[in-house]
């Protein structure tokens, strides 16, 4: 295709956008070691997790799928929530790279509060150290943990979703794919944040992004080639890697898919909720315009990033409470 | 990468502050974003609830510290930091923080101010025209002192220390805490308003235009004339000998009223020399030069009062009443 001018910006996410590009860690295989260190991708505190007592923290260690190695869950379970819990398993954003289980849990806080949700944060391994399909499994084996101590962990298994933001909604995508080809567990719902979904990183959007914004078309070439290797783009890629690459999308829970219009997942997440649309299922999409990716996160108090927030909050009301 | 913890709020006392400031606001205002987003990014970046009142337009825009729209808590706070985006003073922008702003606070409202003044500029077409009539209804000491009163409420300006002040086309008011920024004003007294404006029309006839031909403070508040304030009440035709002297010596010498002001303005010699760009030794010169065109030895210090005396009258003489 001809490369066509960008969307522009939302003015107030422009104005941003040129603070957070001067914190933002370079997203190169080269200086990996560097972003991961980075004091900008550093999750909350046990303490800033509680909230002033309004929820408990634990860990706890469980099986990695066959041989794996063990994996470590972080769970919240606010203290306050009366009668049934529900609980929204979390898989971290960063590219397939970089992160930890800690990484956006803060943002789910207020909706475990006002939903009663007990928070289960996993922490998978990363590529490119750990390469499909490692992180899958992981987190596959500490949803599977999870849903089976439903009991002990203190929430009611019929009001299970999975949610993750980027790569993590790329990995929460997975899993919704993968539970319903094992039969089970069961899930009320699926919340794909800007999700990461396609390792082709050649829709439109990623060449017209190309260079701009966050997380780049370079940037996601370098993700998907951490975790695929010389797969990545060609025939044999694995849904639960990159679940753009399903060829069935029927069967699947309801769909929360949100993305910027100025970002490179722009096309690939509307692709898949249309795609959920027309294999019969239920998804609802918004495109915020003049988003960049992550927007939301990285200036919350702008009047787009408040609107995506509350849509998020309307589609979570009308889940558990409809 | 949504995930990464980059606030906009961690802009604090960094280094890089003062210009990430600068360069927020000036894309705010290429990209043309309006009075809100304006508002919530002093509000985000300063931590602080912030707040733009444009009493003329009737716009009042308040934004908590998280970027939400707030309901207006109150008229306002003397104390709070806060500038003037229209030179009238008519439009504030505050921070809702009490004390002397700190650099990245004084930034953040010069910058948000210019952007809002900015957005008002291109807006004024639609906005409602100022209420000049409201203004000049609260500083007319014929005027009911209940009808002022409501006046003031309705300039949302009810609050101790606001002052009259006399601009060329007509009054506006100063609310406490706003530095003032006028091309040409007299300010009044923080005291009854009909009384403050009229000692700031009295004020503004000692401010000069700030040209060649009229140098002088641009701006002058009537609390620091004292008794100089008297020479207003001079008659307009009253004969001052020394009034023709100093026109014979700025029409003989194209140099002369420059210097005679840089003389009488500066605190020394040298620092005169340095506000004229002038080696001392030649404006010693010329200062000798200019005594003699004038008539009266102006480097002693009843010589200078009287030079300044007359640079005074002449400035009083070009602005009548």
């Amino acid at each position: 295709m001809t490369t066509t001018l960008p969307p522009p910006f939302d003015p107030e996410l422009a104005a941003a956008l040129g603070v957070i590009q001067e914190m933002l860690p370079p997203f190169t295989l080269d200086s990996l070691a560097e972003a991961r260190g980075g004091g900008a991708v550093a999750g909350p505190t046990d303490v800033q997790l509680r909230r002033d007592g309004a929820f408990t923290v634990a860990e706890r260690v469980v099986p990695g799928l066959g041989g794996d190695p063990d994996i470590t869950l972080l769970i919240c379970t606010p203290t306050a929530a009366a009668g049934t819990l529900g609980c929204i398993y979390h898989t971290h954003g960063g590219g397939m790279v970089l992160g930890d289980r800690r990484i956006g849990v803060e943002a789910l806080l207020p909706w475990a509060e006002q939903f009663g949700l007990v928070i289960v944060s996993v922490e998978y391994r990363l590529a490119p150290e750990t390469p499909h399909p490692g992180p899958i499994d992981d987190c596959w084996a500490g949803l599977l943990w999870t849903a089976a101590h439903a009991d002990e962990l203190g929430f009611d298994p019929d009001r299970l979703i999975v949610a993750g933001g980027s790569a993590g909604g790329g990995l929460a995508a997975a899993l919704a794919l993968r539970a319903r080809d094992e039969g089970g567990p069961a899930l009320l719902g699926q919340m794909l944040m800007c999700p990461m979904l396609d390792d082709r990183n050649d829709t439109p959007s990623a060449v017209q992004m190309d260079g701009l914004g966050v997380w780049d078309r370079q940037a996601n070439l370098m993700g998907w080639s951490a975790l695929l290797g010389d797969r990545r783009g060609g025939p044999e890629v694995s849904p639960y890697a990159a679940p753009a690459r399903a060829d069935d999308l029927s069967g699947l829970p309801p769909a929360f898919i949100d993305v910027g219009s100025a970002e490179t997942f722009r096309d690939e997440d509307v692709a898949y909720a249309t795609r959920i649309w027309q294999a019969g299922g239920r998804a609802e999409l918004h495109v915020w315009p003049g988003g960049f990716h992550g927007f939301d996160m990285m200036a919350p108090a702008a009047a787009l990033s408040r609107d995506a927030q509350d849509a998020r909050v309307r589609w979570l009301n009308r889940l558990f409470n409809g | 990468m949504r995930d990464l913890a980059v606030r906009l709020a961690a802009l604090d006392a960094d280094a890089g502050a003062a210009l990430r400031v600068i360069a927020y606001f000036d894309s705010l205002t290429e990209t043309r974003a309006g009075l809100q987003a304006i508002v919530r990014g002093a509000a985000v970046l300063a931590g602080c609830p912030a707040r733009l009142d444009d009493h003329a337009r009737r716009v009042h825009v308040r934004v908590d510290a998280s970027g939400a729209a707030a309901p207006l808590s109150s008229s306002g706070d003397p104390g709070w930091m806060c500038l003037a985006v229209v030179p009238d003073g008519s439009a504030l922008l505050a921070l809702e923080r009490a004390g002397e702003p700190g650099p990245v606070e004084a930034m953040i409202l010069e910058r948000a101010a210019g952007a809002a003044r900015a957005v008002l500029d291109r807006t004024r077409g639609r906005a409602p025209a100022a209420d000049p009539a409201l203004v000049e209804l609260v500083v007319d000491a014929s005027a009911p002192s209940d009808v002022r009163d409501q006046a003031v409420h309705q300039l949302n300006l009810a609050v101790p220390g606001v002052r009259a002040v006399a601009l060329p086309g007509g009054p506006a008011l100063l609310p406490p805490g706003v530095v003032p920024s006028f091309a040409r004003a007299g300010i009044g007294p923080a005291i009854d308003l009909p009384a403050s404006y009229a000692a700031a029309r009295v004020a503004l006839r000692f401010a000069a235009d700030g040209t060649p031909e009229d140098p002088g403070p641009t701006v002058v508040r009537y609390d620091d004339l004292g008794a100089l304030a008297l020479l207003a009440d001079l008659p307009a035709d009253a004969d001052v000998p020394d009034l023709h002297r100093l026109e014979h010596a700025t029409t003989a010498a194209p140099w002369a009223l420059a210097t005679l002001h840089a003389y009488a303005d500066a605190a020394s010699l040298r620092a005169a020399a340095t506000a004229l760009r002038l080696h001392h030794s030649t404006l010693q010169d010329r200062i000798a030069q200019a005594a003699h065109l004038l008539g009266w030895s102006i480097t002693t210090p009843a010589g200078r009062l009287r030079l300044q005396v007359a640079l005074t009258l002449r400035r009083l003489r070009r602005h009548p009443r």
